[in-house]
């Protein structure tokens, strides 16, 4: 039994000819990074600088999920925010962004995001990752100085407010969690 | 003087995730040919396939959380953009002189002589003639030249239904390029 | 991203106000389904109108559709936010902040949402100064509020730690004070009480014979 099907020979010239190399419009890379940008978080800078520990004591973890929210003043850019029209609700001109560092312990899951009126409520723009084998998920935002409402999205449908944080009415029955950062201090709400 | 290494696909995915999101253009630049002939012979065109890429590059930065292993970047895209290469519908192809120029030779057989450019195209034709699957196992292993069993790694089928598609995509070329049977 | 350009062009041939609306429509562009969009533009005409954020409306309308809110609680939990920043617009021009910042009327909004009245909101706008910010204050008394400390000795702490003098650092920590004392067990009333009690003997004269360094005796 013949192993191995062989091209018809009258095929071979097309497809040399179809093995030419095919290069894409440079462009591309520009519009993949512009939508990127859109869905992630407001701008990020490359050099950080951890400048003063977090302020609130630790936590003890409860059963099933606990959470720690940690603020660090870690960059000071000049402005913020991309100009145009964008999702994430960034201020173009203004004061520090703060970065936040984001933390739940959800052992069980298979993926987590955090969505937040800094993200449009978009949880696409800030999935945590996994940061231990215990089940530790962290990202760490840029957040503009002000108050921010948010909540974590388990395994892509459930909604869970952070546990250690103020917790208000959603309106529709749940509860956001509220961040506040205020650059002045380095210090979180 | 040693050149500075490139960071390995698993280090700039972890970057990006832990937030670093300018890293991702590394990965922009490094995939977007990469699979460029495959999604535009898959597709019929190079702006099909541009289409394509960028749709399936953004999806993989949106999925980033789910590919399980970052050092294997290059597979987990791949699937993302075939998948993407597999729903899109086959658009209409524009009429124009090099359609009649594949169709004459489909009706002269092998005599007619055609630039490469021409032969190419006629082929790209006829592929999107065939089904999705025996298009795909034809351009990876005529176009980008894996063997068998890369091409069942990749796309997940056994090799034996692999050459049966590949039977019949032959079948159905040599039909629609006129070569006498 | 066409339907975004198609709407983003449709704004802007329809209105006088072309940034402002365009903005509004754009942030729910593809996000949200065209009758919850304009219904929401709609409100956000009426808050501009009124001096009122938009972006607040907006958010709240994004939350609804990304949690999968059925449309018809969407909009009444919209107008719901819009009333807010409405009274607490109207708190703070009672209490002679004019005009009252975005910022300001956000924080009053998110006061009440968190269970605080318009006449909190008042007072503590009433006790705001330079180096204390209304805008500030009212975040602060937010989440206190939202963490389960009464009204009124939110007010108590926010009034407290501004007319103390001290640097409105010591403000911005209160909420973070309250949940260490929580972290250890004292439920939010007790959890405020204690740190009013520190304030108060911070402030009093120290008695003679107490230890030296700047420790409170009193201070949990």
């Amino acid at each position: 039994m013949s192993q191995e099907l062989d091209l018809p020979p009258a095929l071979r010239p097309e497809v040399e000819a179809a093995r030419r190399h095919v290069s894409l419009s440079p462009e591309i890379e520009a519009r993949v990074m512009a939508a990127v940008r859109r869905r992630a978080a407001p701008p990020q800078q490359r050099a950080w600088r951890w400048l003063t520990a977090p302020s609130l004591p630790p936590w003890s973890l409860l059963a099933a999920a606990a959470a720690a929210l940690l603020a660090f003043v870690i960059f000071r850019p000049a402005s913020v925010g991309s100009p145009g029209v964008a999702s994430p609700r960034a201020t173009a001109v203004g004061p520090e962004s703060v970065y936040v560092r984001f933390i739940l312990v959800a052992p069980n899951a298979r993926e987590v995001a955090l969505a937040g009126t800094f993200n449009g409520w978009d949880p696409a723009t800030a999935p945590l990752s996994r940061a231990d084998t215990a089940g530790t998920w962290t990202v760490t935002v840029a957040l503009p100085v002000g108050q921010h409402q948010y909540a974590f999205i388990v395994d892509g449908r459930r909604w869970v407010p952070d546990p250690a944080a103020p917790a208000v009415d959603d309106g529709f029955g749940r509860k956001n969690s509220v961040v506040s950062v205020s650059a002045a201090q380095g210090r979180i709400l | 003087m040693e050149p500075t290494p490139e960071p390995s696909d698993g280090t700039v995915v972890r970057a990006v995730l832990t937030g670093d999101v300018e890293q991702y253009a590394v990965l922009v630049r490094r995939y977007k040919d990469r699979y460029a002939r495959y999604a535009s012979r898959m597709l019929g065109s190079v702006d099909a396939a541009e289409d394509a890429v960028q749709d399936a590059l953004i999806r993989a930065y949106e999925r980033l959380p789910q590919c399980r292993d970052p050092e294997k970047f290059a597979g987990w895209f791949f699937l993302i953009l075939r998948n993407r290469c597999f729903a899109e519908r086959r658009r209409d192809r524009r009429s124009n002189g090099l359609d009649q120029v594949g169709e004459m030779a489909a009706s002269e057989g092998s005599h007619a002589s055609l630039e490469r450019k021409e032969q190419a195209r006629s082929l790209e034709q006829a592929l999107l003639q065939l089904t999705p699957e025996q298009r795909e196992v034809f351009v990876l292993k005529h176009v980008e030249e894996l063997s068998y069993d890369e091409i069942a790694a990749r796309v997940g089928t056994g090799v034996a239904a692999l050459k049966m598609r590949m039977h019949r995509a032959y079948d159905r070329l040599r039909e629609l390029l006129g070569e006498p049977q | 991203m066409n339907r975004r350009v198609a709407w983003v062009m449709l704004a802007m041939a329809l209105g006088p106000e072309l940034a402002a609306q365009g903005d509004v429509t754009a942030r729910l562009a593809g996000r949200v389904p065209p009758p919850i969009a304009a219904a929401v533009s709609a409100l956000a005409d009426s808050a501009r109108a009124r001096g009122l954020p938009v972006a607040p409306l907006v958010d709240k309308a994004l939350e609804g559709v990304v949690k999968g809110v059925p449309a018809d609680r969407i909009l009444p939990a919209v107008r719901t936010v819009l009333d807010q920043l409405d009274a607490a617009s109207a708190a703070l021009r009672g209490a002679g902040v004019t005009p009252a910042g975005d910022d300001a009327i956000e924080a009053g909004g998110f006061a009440l949402a968190a269970g605080l009245t318009p006449g909190d909101i008042g007072a503590i706008a009433r006790s705001a100064d330079r180096s204390h910010p209304t805008a500030v204050a009212l975040q602060v008394a937010g989440a206190l509020a939202a963490m389960g400390v009464p009204r009124a000795q939110t007010v108590g702490l926010v009034r407290g730690a501004i007319q103390s003098g001290r640097p409105v650092g010591d403000l911005v920590s209160l909420p973070g004070q309250v949940q260490a004392a929580m972290a250890r067990g004292a439920p939010p009333a007790a959890a405020a009480a204690g740190l009013e009690r520190a304030a108060t003997a911070h402030q009093a004269p120290r008695p003679h014979g107490q230890g030296k360094g700047e420790g409170n005796p009193h201070k949990p």
